[in-house]
């Protein structure tokens, strides 16, 4: 087809002279501190939690089997989150971004398929481990309260469970389901942009 | 190889490809700058098996599609939609008109075709989407066709 409109002249009319580079080196430094925070953040309070409990564990020595149990469940409930949480931000570190475009997209599909499984299994194993360890972990202290107080504890507390089973834990695994699907098909969409020549 | 000199001589074309993937022009300043940002910290990996420009645009293009997660992220309606509109368009309608089209196609074609308006070889191209020579020949033709076509439609 004979083209007379010259696109590649039209294209490079457009421009633009380059920031200031200090500017660019400026932001630089506020992406990586970003970037960090949360990471640090949340390992630090999982980890401060964790030191709290088993400095609780050092410091009253609990006598039941039970509530060592429930200790080492719960702190492995949140070691469990954090080893997963970093595992996905390392998942991102570690992709090449100087791949061609389509070895990338395949490996951001793959990442992206692994968050799905991880997210949704790790949730609810974080849940079930963080549960059946305070309902163990509170049997001593309960079983030294009259019966009526007991039960009231285990109710109050069981209540709260099942709320958060049945309620937070499907909202929040569907809603990040959703979006990564969503992610997913879109990158696969463009992907197949690459294998189909249509 | 020295960043500043990767920064003056490389700015204006990731500049553009990335206007043509999002026509808008600061969300491409934004992502022009991401791409000189990964850029500075990955140069020192840079080994020459490609040359520094196919390296650069990988890195810039790979940027781009990264956008799509970005925007469920931050859907658009979320930003701010006042101060973007003066500044450039001072273009000519014929120029602002080619970069709309461009960014109305699919995703890998508005890579191909701004690396091609760009004057990086059909082999190079190939090589930073990660197609056959063949095939990527035939997608800058029919892309090429699309665009002389939408065009002719507008009477430009």
């Amino acid at each position: 087809m004979d083209n007379n409109i010259d696109f590649k002249d039209l294209w490079k009319q457009q421009a633009v002279s380059p920031p200031n580079i200090k500017e660019l080196l400026s932001k630089l430094k506020y992406f990586k501190r970003v970037s960090l925070r949360k990471l640090v953040i949340t390992n630090v309070l999982l980890i401060a939690t964790s030191a709290f409990i088993i400095f609780i564990w050092y410091f009253y020595q609990p006598e039941f089997i039970s509530t060592k149990i429930g200790i080492i469940l719960t702190i492995s409930a949140m070691l469990m989150y954090l080893f997963v949480y970093n595992k996905l931000v390392g998942f991102y570190k570690t992709v090449d971004r100087t791949q061609s475009n389509s070895e990338y997209l395949q490996k951001l599909i793959s990442i992206k398929t692994k968050q799905h499984f991880l997210q949704s299994t790790m949730l609810s194993l974080y849940f079930i481990l963080l549960g059946s360890g305070l309902c163990l972990y509170m049997y001593e202290y309960t079983s030294r309260m009259t019966i009526f107080w007991g039960i009231f504890t285990y109710v109050v507390m069981l209540g709260w469970i099942g709320f958060t089973w049945f309620y937070l834990r499907p909202k929040e695994i569907k809603k990040e389901q959703a979006r990564v699907n969503g992610l997913i098909a879109k990158f696969e969409a463009v992907n197949k942009q690459l294998s189909v020549n249509e | 190889m020295e960043f500043e000199q990767l920064y003056k001589s490389y700015w204006q074309k990731v500049f553009r490809l990335c206007m043509g993937y999002v026509n808008d022009y600061d969300i491409a300043q934004d992502m022009a700058q991401e791409t000189f940002i990964i850029v500075w910290q990955k140069l020192h990996t840079f080994r020459n098996e490609a040359s520094i420009g196919t390296w650069i645009f990988r890195i810039a293009s790979n940027n781009c599609l990264r956008q799509i997660d970005k925007e469920k992220r931050f859907p658009k309606s979320e930003l701010p939609m006042h101060i973007t509109e003066e500044k450039h368009y001072s273009l000519e309608p014929q120029i602002l008109f080619l970069y709309k089209c461009v960014a109305e196609l699919p995703e890998i074609d508005r890579i191909i075709i701004s690396l091609e308006l760009e004057d990086v070889k059909q082999a190079e191209i190939a090589n930073i989407v990660g197609l056959s020579e063949a095939n990527t020949r035939v997608k800058i033709h029919r892309i090429k066709e699309k665009l002389t076509q939408k065009f002719k439609e507008n009477g430009q």
